[in-house]
């Protein structure tokens, strides 16, 4: 797989009415290879920002480059073989007679020969543990499993940067950690991942970056470590941190190390506080 | 934002507070008036009356510019077509075999009007009556109450689909679905994956709303439902009520038995 | 799908239950209001009953006067024009007086905290107040039992701290049993009496809270989450041997730090 472009965005301006902008002068470049969690509340415009990296919607006023090429004239079903983007309902998607159907209806629109598209869906079904459901009718599955089989077909396309928008909404704590481990795994394979989530204890445990959007506008876009440590920030913008976060930061005036993230980290930190490093 | 299918104004006026049921006949009785009659004159006071109406019932001007804006083109179109095809009396043009005459432009003008006269009667009750006591009306004149929730359903979920086409469209077309070169059938072909996937989300929205209907006792045998904001006549639409059937008795007697209003310039 | 399911709840208790997804929990709460299996088909070999009730054999509507069922997408369960005709229209299908039903809207809506809103269009309100008016159209009718099925799923943080409030004022007024399916489980650490766990069809263990979170390996083993400080006191009792029990912050941060704001020696629990 090719390295994956750069995306910026300059000066963008976006609004769906006269008078009320929901993206004011936004400006952000998303590094090759970046794995970066959006969040903000509903109406903050997260997901109307994310829509401008394919193309769904187009700015006002401002540009978005794909390596320093202006994406305006390029359509969304051109820029599909860039950007990849599995939306939050996987009911949005899913319309196949087969879940092989399903997966292969992005490599065939791209018009790849038949033995590119079986493999790319065969790989998709594995990596996805999917096989045994490839003959079954998607909309049939499970939710958990409609999920997968959203999120496998726009992998198919092999899409150097992946949007994914809430895609562990209703999944259990294992499935949900299987996901993202696989998500993980592609961010290492070299693919810019963009994650919109509401779940920071998932952003905690597997997304290095964040970007936090508050109307209209980025407010911090850094790693997760130092944007977790932005308690007043956070707070003004009523994101929560995850517990373990939460009962580190009111340590911190006890000594103990600001920014922890998970468990083990706690733990790590507690036992350096207690043994007096 | 999605908008609702509502053509409600809110606005105080005697129209607003007449009882959906009255405006009902109105719309029946107005409608009946208009096709019963031919005459240029009556069309033309029918259309000022309307005017004057929609005035009394605080509708604003730019209702009422979107109307003409829409109906005159239709209403210009039917009148020559009519003076085209229908020729009648002594033409006053003539070339081909097309004859012009005066009798068959006013006929067709009685037309036009008709039509811009019979949009605003139906806008009139649209306009005025918010959809709860639309459907109450209905209801209220023997509809079955199911009916009238379908209805009021149908217009409440409009906005809904409209919104998730949209939203289904573009999932399709970040897979690469790409459909702007295709027309005709070939079009609907290749926009199939959007139109599946709208059918699934659609029969899943419906299944769970029967359930959410259910879990608030609908359906509940022998017990008669009740509403929260009932509509009730009131001694003005008692009135109104015996107007408007005034009206229409007296003017299908005098078509009846004086052919009055049958010919497009005179009106006896 | 569900196995030999087999558990009471007592009247007055708040009771959470949770599952891996596609376990049932779902089609274990429509079982509560009837409509599994009155309209959805399907067998139930034994029994639920409900208030003395027997789910097959008294009819849904009859049903939904005792057991309140809010659902977790807010948009197909809101489908009237104004706030009150929703709030309300649970009342109208039971043949209420108008008068009555304007008072019960006007406490529902203070309950849920949206005091006011009654010619507000539900179209122009955001997630956790359309969830809200959900919860208040099935409080109209005072239910004996108000079942939540996964109330925050679809919900913004904000919107699910709102929804969460409400639940709490819901259990410090004690009037109703409550029954809440979520994989919230800090939340339900904190307003729980009981915990139910399913696993691929039965209850797999019930308990409370400190007991149910306890059991930090085999809530992974079947794919749930415990608070995360109940999981920190798992990992530090095996760590350091210490013996903590916690399953929410407040107590957590109290036992680490033993009320004096100092962190005590970690082999003191």
């Amino acid at each position: 797989m090719a390295s994956a472009p750069r995306l910026e965005i300059r000066d963008l301006w976006f609004d769906y009415e006269a008078d009320t902008p929901v993206l004011r002068g936004v400006s952000l470049t998303i590094e090759p290879g970046e794995f970066v969690a959006v969040i903000g509340q509903n109406g903050s415009g997260k997901t109307t920002l994310v829509k401008h990296f394919n193309g769904l919607l187009r700015p006002h006023r401002g540009q978005v480059l794909l390596d320093n090429e202006d994406i305006l004239h390029h359509s969304v079903g051109a820029l599909a073989r860039r950007v990849g983007y599995v939306f939050q309902n996987p009911d949005h998607q899913i319309f196949g007679a087969t879940t092989h159907e399903e997966i292969a209806f992005g490599p065939v629109n791209f018009d790849l020969p038949e033995d590119e598209v079986e493999a790319r869906t065969v790989d998709a079904l594995e990596s996805f543990r999917l096989t045994e459901y490839a003959d079954v009718q998607p909309a049939m599955l499970g939710f958990g499993l409609r999920r997968k089989v959203s999120i496998a077909a726009v992998y198919a396309m092999q899409t150097p940067i992946l949007i994914l928008d809430e895609p562990t909404t209703g999944l259990d704590w294992k499935s949900t950690s299987e996901l993202m481990q696989l998500i993980g795994e592609l961010n290492r394979q070299g693919r810019t991942i963009i994650l919109i989530t509401h779940d920071m204890r998932v952003v905690a445990e597997y997304v290095p970056r964040c970007m936090v959007i508050r109307k209209g506008e980025v407010l911090i876009h850094d790693s997760t470590r130092e944007v977790f440590r932005q308690a007043e920030l956070l707070e003004s913008t009523h994101i929560q941190v995850p517990q373990i976060s939460q009962l580190g930061r009111r340590m911190v005036t006890l000594g103990l190390q600001d920014g922890i993230l998970t468990v083990p980290e706690f733990c790590d930190a507690y036992n350096d506080l207690m043994s007096g490093t | 934002m999605p908008v609702v299918v509502d053509l409600y104004l809110h606005r105080q006026s005697w129209f607003h507070r007449a009882d959906p049921r009255v405006k009902l006949l109105f719309v029946a009785a107005s409608l009946v008036l208009l096709l019963v009659f031919k005459n240029i004159f009556i069309m033309l006071a029918a259309l000022i009356l309307l005017h004057l109406l929609h005035l009394s019932a605080h509708m604003p001007g730019e209702k009422f510019l979107f109307i003409w804006r829409t109906l005159l083109p239709v209403g210009i179109v039917m009148t020559v077509l009519w003076t085209l095809f229908y020729p009648t009396g002594n033409p006053i043009l003539e070339f081909w075999v097309i004859k012009i005459t005066p009798y068959a432009m006013v006929e067709g003008a009685v037309l036009g009007l008709r039509i811009m006269a019979m949009a605003f009667v139906v806008f009139a009750w649209l306009y005025s009556t918010d959809q709860p006591s639309l459907v109450r009306s209905l209801v209220k004149l023997k509809v079955p109450y199911e009916w009238g929730l379908v209805l009021a359903l149908a217009l409440r979920y409009i906005p809904t689909f409209q919104g998730m086409y949209e939203i289904i469209s573009d999932a399709q077309q970040a897979r690469g679905l790409d459909y702007s070169d295709a027309t005709g059938y070939k079009r609907v072909r290749a926009m199939m994956p959007i139109f599946i996937a709208m059918i699934i989300s659609s029969l899943r929205a419906s299944d769970q709303l029967a359930k959410s209907l259910e879990s608030r006792a609908f359906g509940a045998h022998g017990i008669r439902r009740t509403y929260i904001h009932d509509i009730h006549y009131r001694a003005a639409d008692y009135f109104y009520t015996i107007i408007l059937l005034l009206v229409v008795a007296v003017a299908i007697y005098m078509r009846i038995a004086y052919n009055f209003g049958i010919h497009p310039i005179r009106l006896l | 799908m569900l196995r030999g399911v087999d558990f009471a709840v007592e009247e007055g208790e708040f009771v959470s239950i949770m599952g891996p997804t596609g376990v049932g929990k779902t089609t274990l709460c429509l079982g509560l209001n009837g409509i599994v299996p009155q309209s959805t088909g399907g067998m139930i070999k034994g029994d639920v009953t409900v208030n003395g009730l027997n789910t097959k054999r008294t009819l849904v509507p009859e049903l939904a006067r005792y057991v309140g069922l809010v659902f977790q997408e807010p948009e197909t369960q809101l489908f009237n024009m104004t706030v009150e005709a929703e709030v309300a229209f649970g009342l109208e299908s039971l043949g209420f007086p108008p008068k009555e039903m304007g008072e019960r809207v006007e406490w529902a809506l203070s309950v849920v905290g949206m005091d006011g809103y009654q010619k507000r269009s539900p179209f122009s309100l955001s997630g956790g107040q359309k969830q809200r008016i959900a919860i208040a159209s099935i409080l109209a009718m005072m239910p004996k039992i108000l079942v939540l099925d996964e109330p925050t799923a679809s919900l913004d943080p904000l919107g699910k701290t709102e929804v969460f409030s409400v639940v709490r004022e819901l259990r410090r007024q004690r009037g109703m049993t409550i029954i809440m399916v979520s994989f919230e489980s800090e939340r339900i650490a904190e307003f729980s009496d009981r915990v139910v766990v399913l696993r691929e069809g039965q209850v797999e263990m019930q308990g409370t809270p400190d007991r149910v979170f306890a059991q930090v390996e085999l809530m992974d083993e079947i794919g749930l989450a415990v608070p995360q400080v109940s999981e920190l006191a798992y990992t530090m009792n095996r760590r350091y041997h210490t013996t903590y029990v916690f399953t929410q912050l407040e107590e957590a941060y109290q036992k680490l730090t033993n009320n004096s704001g100092r962190p005590w020696r970690r082999d003191s629990g």
